[in-house]
């Protein structure tokens, strides 16, 4: 029962008789008049019959399981296949998910947003939608984060009228942007940021347009990776459409369209309920900030030359009904670089804080959605509103400005007692390993190495993060094997270790990140980019817990690491403390890259030359002076903390026999004391400090990048110019 | 169990020690068999097996004494060793790895803190840990070197440095050293170099410890995984070797002349002389599947879905062709292992698992945890605080709560109805046997999807399968997870709930090398290089057929004995994922065979992904060499009685029992699985009682008992087509 459809004969292919276009409406209407997604009132089919309502939602969430299963298989790409970096979900005809697989739970909306707009822009009357066709998206003005994760859409017919669509997306190792990899780090404009499929069909009767497939094939530097991909969304989302067929044969039409209503509307409830459990109404504030620093860059046009600090105010409030509100009203301007964000791609990365920290189950779907009211102001970063922006690492907005949604939260479970959600902010994930030229096997190619996929997570409120196992975008850390990685990238690793001094302190720590020291092999020639934070920490972490170290770049170019090989001297594996760096120790270099210039383009490796890859740990929980001496000893001895740093951030004093790293007790007590007695003598009022900071702002006594932030947050936003001038008692006509 | 006949000759015997009971079957010459259990004795497991197999013994009137010497097979299966490694009591291991890969086992790949959870934990990150590392880091020392991914040297190995980490391992009293370089599957030089130079420093040192090189071992690329599988084998698997001795020596000392074999991962059974244990690590979901393949090639069935439900889990296998994949990665006990394993997917939805409603969604929820051994509240012993899908069985009249494990246990239905009642019905408006019931569908309902989508998945449709189902809840679940899909037939085996162990009797003396290789393969090779290519295999393959061999002759299996049969890994070039084809030969003679192996892959990679994902324009890569060797074993055969009428004597009939059924109480007729035979038939409303299993009949079914022992689920002719 093929629906072929020309444009001449399009006819609605919607319920009843109806376009898509006047359901999606009149769903949207319900909503705004009701508050209840498609004005479902009564849940009636799962009160009725829960069973049968449990049965149709394990039927479609097995569905996925099995689609995500298959084509992890299919896909070549260590990024799907080892890192797992693909999911599916199952939608309404009006786009709204029903269930998702596991994966990257981000995209639990951002499909969702682009078949919306393939309904508002009138897809069913020009191309067409019809049984057995195949979209493509990956715009993330239209719905996604970044050009990088590619999405496959295929409308699943019964009859003539469509009964819902089944969705996929993976991750690109490389997506043919301005400077190879997946996310890259260059683009001033849209027009740089990669292969470009802005919601298009590009498939009918289950097969892909030859064109297609031959245009894609050119537009990146891993053409197999690409294709393979795309075949392991389309044959998932293939098994999703039979299922979804056979269930409505199973339990009939009607009640399947009366089953996917109800399950997003009890999504929504769901969510408003958990939010009511686990937290305390009210409005939480915080800001977090991210750097770069582009100045003197001759490779990007001269306007894109600045060192950037950018602004990102997240307040959140609980209504008492368990609404959540978030609002970044007084986030700076967007900007000519790769890292700005769309609404879509925020709703992505709230996403993935709140089905890590408030609903980490099976049942995540776009009703949790509807739970929230989300603002992002037009214009700025996470905004901007103009199709020309780019945001092909939009990640590197994104991760520090939901540090401040952790904390939030976590305050709330505090407040309700909740102690073992608490987990202060995670670090931005990076340093990313990502680049391309020639690899190994003579071939062009490029790669982004996942490894940064596994950071420290803050600290819990009893307990130390987690060490190197985690992403905040993904749970599921994994870093790859070594001899995996060695097959896609012209690199040896010399070394992937743990990092130490890497995690926040605090009374209770935070997770530890590694280090991967990677050696140019086999390779004529190879770039490479450093992204990473480095000039600024993004966030504080929870009650006196300081935030993880931030990171750095090192690389070695040109070195004598072949003379120091053939002599059997030491050759490093890692660099270590950086006060006492391994890698100094054993080799010189006529380039040593050794800086806090941690976004950078790329830049060209030579056999043998070095790169570092530090990965953050986790930001701390409470002071530093209460956490336990015993583990302060401990972690010097399995080497996470520099002696060095057990005194002067912990006040513990050490004490050592060989290998035994033990706990003066009587020192560390003194040392603390001492230490608390300095704090008290270094502290000064609140109010005197504000005096003091009134001041500088009124001399205009901040760095240009400061300056040119807090100008531009004031601009777009009346309500933050306002509440800075409130807040320093500055006169109305104050600017920056 | 019993099934006797007056004179016996006992040839095969199977045993299967689980964490709580042990398990005996013991088949005899006409393939007539007993199960005997007992209590597993995990510090001295060849006690628990002598009392086990005295307990199947009983029902032939005969002691181990008598039966032990007739015997001409045997073979264990345990968990001594997963025990070990569970409870961190294993050896005192010390690892060398490539300098800069010393965190190996703190690192973990990030991967192992979340292995094993269910989905919500997997998301929950909170809930991630870190395992407590089988060696301490201090035991673990990097040796400069590195090779490439082609097997080129980039850094010689530093000898001196090499010294120093052998000798501090010397001075720490290690037990056993690993040794796993990067990319040594593929050029071995460094390791051997490492233990030349261990050799020299322990002979120096009058210190003999065993050396396992990753590259003699598991020769396979991926290097935490081999590291995982190294690592084990010296540190639970070697030390496990004592116990299965014991096991070995308590036969003999009881007349026994064969050689005890063990269940393996690959699905065959090696010596407990084999140089590589760790692969009997997991043997656990295996045996069931091989029993079920060997029923299947006696049977004449080729296609068979194998179904297991016990307390935890649900564990799923497919054969196909009549035989099983195998699968190179499996994860065991939060391991990552670079093991060949039959492919078995199990999900976390047994009998024992617990049934709670979300105070959130009111939604109900199964699993994935279990009251495991303590059955559930029913079992006020139990000390249990969450009702589980066997309370829900003991409402709904299924199980006899005073008949449960053959009386052994007595159960309370009045605590059942209680709790389903406050904890399950009243939240959701049903009423406790409504609700007990949607429990029931729910867990079978997800079953099923379960099944089909293993089936789908793969490329097959049930109508080409036969279902078999065991384990002691698979009966009970059986006409509920295989409804409406359309199987051939429905085989339940009325030693279900020792199949496992049956089947571990089943398998073949069988060993199995893999080793990685990169042999590129296209049409269009000139000739010279497919002349080459099939030199290379042929002789990488005569290199692991040496190892087979070898290991037969420590069996004084003689090589004319060995049949051997060369297998490829193989995936498109540029992918990452290969599949295991057969050749049905023992070595290469033309490009002829390489050809067949390609079109092989093809098919089967159709089937296991999709035809859409075929990709034969990158080429072909064969990523594996594989060589089983397998040698001929005695195996049960079937036992064939006569059939008589279909009616049941009247001594098979227990009674009647109220059963709870779509929402209303029906007498179902209850029967005694032992006393049913061969030409039976029983129509549903009816519960089938064994000691260990229940077979549930519903009112549109019944089961016919064969010739051999096999009850068969069918649909009742009358209802046949009725939908339920």
């Amino acid at each position: 029962m093929k629906a072929v459809r020309t444009l001449e004969t399009a006819a609605s292919i919607g319920w009843n008789g109806t376009s898509l276009r006047a359901m999606l409406e009149a769903n949207e209407e319900a909503f705004a008049r009701t508050g209840r997604y498609a004005g479902v009132e009564a849940l009636e089919l799962k009160e009725r019959e829960p069973i049968l309502y449990e049965k149709i939602f394990s039927k479609l969430r097995g569905a996925l399981v099995t689609a995500r299963a298959t084509a992890m298989n299919i896909s070549a790409s260590p990024i799907v296949k080892e890192i797992g970096e693909l999911c599916f979900s199952v939608y309404t005809p009006e786009g709204d998910s029903i269930a998702l697989s596991t994966g990257i739970i981000v995209h639990v909306h951002t499909m969702s947003d682009a078949i919306k707009y393939m309904i508002r822009e009138d897809f069913e009357n020009n191309p067409g939608i019809a049984d057995g066709d195949i979209f493509i998206n990956n715009d993330p003005h239209i719905g996604d984060v970044h050009n990088a994760d590619v999405q496959t859409l295929v409308p699943i017919f019964h009859d003539d009228a469509i009964i819902g669509w089944a969705g996929g997306v993976t991750h690109e190792i490389d997506i043919g942007a301005l400077t190879p990899g997946s996310v890259p780090v260059g683009p001033t404009s849209r027009f740089e940021d990669g292969i470009d499929v802005p919601a298009l069909k590009c498939g009918a009767n289950d097969t892909l347009f030859r064109d297609h497939e031959l245009r894609c094939a050119k537009a990146t530097r891993a053409p197999t990776f690409w294709k393979l991909d795309e075949k392991a969304r389309i044959a998932g989302n293939h098994l999703i459409r039979r299922a979804v067929l056979e269930l409505v044969e199973e339990i009939g039409l009607d009640t399947y369209k009366k089953a996917i209503r109800e399950i997003i509307e009890e999504g929504r409830r769901s969510f408003l309920q958990r939010i009511k459990e686990l937290t305390v109404p009210g409005r939480y504030r915080s800001t977090a900030f991210s750097t770069y620093g582009f100045s003197g860059e001759e490779r990007l046009p001269a306007h894109a030359r600045i060192d950037c600090i950018a602004h990102m105010p997240l307040e959140m409030t609980i209504e008492r009904d368990g609404m959540l509100g978030l609002s970044m009203e007084g986030a700076d301007k967007w900007g000519y670089h790769s890292m700005n964000c769309t609404p879509s791609g925020m709703q992505g990365a709230v996403w993935v804080v709140l089905s890590q920290l408030v609903v980490p189950n099976d049942k995540v779907n776009d009703g949790a959605y509807y739970g929230t009211r989300q603002y992002y102001p037009l214009g700025s970063w996470a905004n901007p509103g103009d199709p020309s922006v780019s945001t092909g690492i939009a990640w590197l907005f994104l991760i520090p400005s939901f540090t401040s949604l952790v904390k939030h939260l976590s305050r709330a479970f505090q407040a309700r007692g909740y102690l073992e959600d608490v987990i202060a902010p995670y670090g931005v994930t990076g340093n990313v390993f990502q680049g391309g030229g020639l690899d190994q096997y003579g071939a062009q190619s490029a790669t982004t190495n996942f490894e940064f996929g596994c950071a420290g997570t803050g600290a819990g409120f009893c307990r130390d993060g987690l060490d190197f196992a985690a992403a905040v975008w993904n749970p599921e850390g994994d870093m790859g094997e070594v001899e995996i990685w060695e097959t896609v990238e012209p690199f040896l690793y010399l070394g992937r270790r743990v990092k130490p001094n890497t995690a926040g302190p605090g009374k209770f720590r935070g997770g530890a990140g590694i280090e991967s020291l990677k050696m140019a092999w086999n390779t004529p020639h190879y770039e490479l980019q450093n992204i990473n934070s480095g000039k600024a920490f993004e966030n504080s972490g929870l009650w006196g817990g300081y935030p993880n170290a931030t990171g750095y770049r090192k690389n070695l170019k040109r070195n004598n690491l072949a003379e120091v090989v053939a002599a059997r001297k030491p050759y490093p594996v890692r660099d270590g403390d950086t006060a006492a760096s391994e890698i100094d120790r054993c080799l010189t270099a006529e380039l040593v890259q050794y800086d806090d210039h941690t976004v950078t383009l790329p830049h060209a490796f030579g056999e043998r030359d070095l790169y570092l890859s530090v990965q953050n740990g986790g930001k701390g929980l409470g002071d530093p002076l209460e956490r336990d001496p015993r583990s302060v000893a401990e972690d010097v001895a399995t080497g996470f903390l520099s002696e060095r740093f057990a005194k002067t951030t912990y006040g513990v004093v050490l004490t050592r026999a060989n290998d035994d790293v033990d706990v003066d007790m009587e020192a560390t007590a003194a040392e603390r004391a001492s230490m608390r007695a300095t704090r008290r003598a270094e502290a000064r009022p609140v109010s005197e400090w504000r005096k003091a900071q009134r001041e500088r702002v009124l001399r205009g006594d901040m760095i240009e990048p400061v300056r040119r932030m807090y100008r531009s947050a004031m601009e777009l936003s009346t309500a933050f110019a306002d509440e800075f001038r409130a807040f320093h008692e500055l006169p109305d006509d104050y600017t920056l | 169990m019993r099934m006797s006949t007056p004179t016996r000759t006992p040839k095969v015997l199977a045993i299967d020690a689980g964490g709580t009971m042990c398990d005996t079957f013991v088949i005899d010459a006409d393939g007539e068999f007993v199960v005997g259990k007992a209590q597993t004795t995990p510090e001295d497991e060849a006690n628990g097996f002598a009392r086990s197999a005295a307990d199947a013994l009983r029902y032939w009137d005969m002691n181990v004494a008598e039966a032990f010497p007739t015997l001409v097979s045997g073979v264990y299966s345990g968990t001594a060793m997963l025990n070990r490694l569970l409870s961190r009591k294993g050896g005192r291991v010390g690892l060398l790895v490539t300098a800069g890969q010393e965190d190996y086992l703190l690192l973990e790949r990030g991967i192992q803190t979340y292995l094993g959870y269910s989905y919500s934990d997997r998301l929950h990150v909170q809930t991630h840990v870190h395992n407590v590392p089988l060696v301490p880091r201090d035991r673990i020392h990097g040796i400069p070197e590195r090779i490439d991914l082609f097997g080129k040297v980039a850094i010689p190995l530093y000898e001196d440095e090499t010294r120093a980490a052998v000798e501090r391992l010397v001075d720490d009293a290690v037990d056993a050293i690993c040794v796993c370089l990067l990319h040594s599957y593929r050029n071995p030089a460094h390791e051997r170099a490492v233990k030349r130079i261990a050799v020299e420093i322990m002979r120096a040192r009058g210190v003999d410890v065993p050396i396992y090189l990753s590259s003699d071992l598991y020769p396979v690329r991926g290097d935490f995984a081999r590291l995982n599988t190294v690592m084990i084998e010296a540190y639970a698997a070697a030390p496990s070797r004592g116990q299965m001795e014991n096991v070995q020596a308590s036969c003999e000392a009881n007349g026994a002349h064969f050689d005890l074999r063990v269940m393996a991962s690959h699905g065959g059974t090696i010596s407990t002389k084999a140089r590589e244990l760790a692969r009997t690590l997991a043997s656990g979901p295996i045996g069931g599947v091989v029993g079920a393949r060997h029923l299947g090639q006696l049977l004449g069935l080729k296609n068979i879905v194998c179904t297991d439900i016990g307390g935890t889990s649900f564990d799923l296998a497919l054969i196909t062709e009549g035989t099983y994949q195998i699968r190179s990665n499996p994860e065991i006990a939060r391991f990552v292992l670079a093991l060949p394993q039959v492919q078995v997917d199990s999900i976390g939805a047994g009998t024992g698992s617990f049934v709670r409603v979300n105070p959130t969604s009111n939604r109900i929820e199964l699993g994935p945890d279990s009251a495991g051994a303590n059955i559930g509240m029913c079992y006020l012993e139990g000390g249990i605080d969450t009702p589980s899908v066997t309370d829900c069985h003991i409402v709904l009249g299924y199980l006899d709560p005073n008949y449960f494990l053959g009386a052994e246990i007595t159960l309370s239905r009045a605590r059942a109805i209680e709790v389903v009642e406050s904890r399950i019905a009243r939240p959701l408006g049903l009423d406790v046997y409504q609700a007990a019931e949607g429990v029931i569908e729910i867990l079978e309902d997800s079953l099923r999807n379960q099944v089909y989508s293993t089936i789908v998945g793969r490329g097959y449709s049930p109508r080409n399968f036969v279902c078999m189902s065991y384990g002691g809840g698979g009966p009970v679940h059986a006409a509920g997870y295989t409804r409406n899909l359309g199987f051939d037939d429905v085989l339940i085996p009325t030693w279900a709930a020792g199949f496992s162990a049956y089947g571990c009797s089943c398998a073949d003396f069988e060993y199995r090398y893999d080793h990685s290789v990169a042999f590129p393969v296209s049409a269009d090779l000139p000739d010279e290089q497919k002349q080459g290519l099939i030199a290379r295999v042929n002789e990488q393959a005569e290199a692991l057929k040496e190892k087979v061999r070898a290991e037969f002759r420590s069996n004084d299996v003689a090589e004319d004995q060995v049949q051997f049969e060369l297998l490829f890994r193989v995936q498109y070039a540029g992918q990452l994922n290969d599949l295991e084809v057969g050749t049905g030969k023992s070595h290469l003679d033309d490009f002829s065979d390489i050809e067949a192996v390609i079109a092989d892959f093809e098919d089967l990679y159709a089937k296991v992904y999709s035809l859409a994902a075929r990709s034969p324009e990158l080429g072909f890569l064969i990523t594996t060499l594989v060589v089983a060797g397998r040698s001929d074993v005695e195996k049960p055969i079937l036992p064939t009685r006569p059939c008589v009428g279909e009616i049941p004597s009247a001594d098979a009939r227990k009674g009647e029992r109220e059963v709870y059924w779509r929402g209303e109480f029906l007498t179902a007729e209850i029967w005694n699985m032992e006393k049913i035979v061969p030409g039976n038939v029983i129509r549903g409303l009816a519960i089938i009682e064994a000691p260990s299993t229940t077979v549930v009949v519903p009112p549109d079914s019944l089961v016919e008992l064969d010739e051999h022992m096999i009850l068969h689920l069918r649909l009742r002719a009358a209802s046949s087509g009725a939908k339920e």
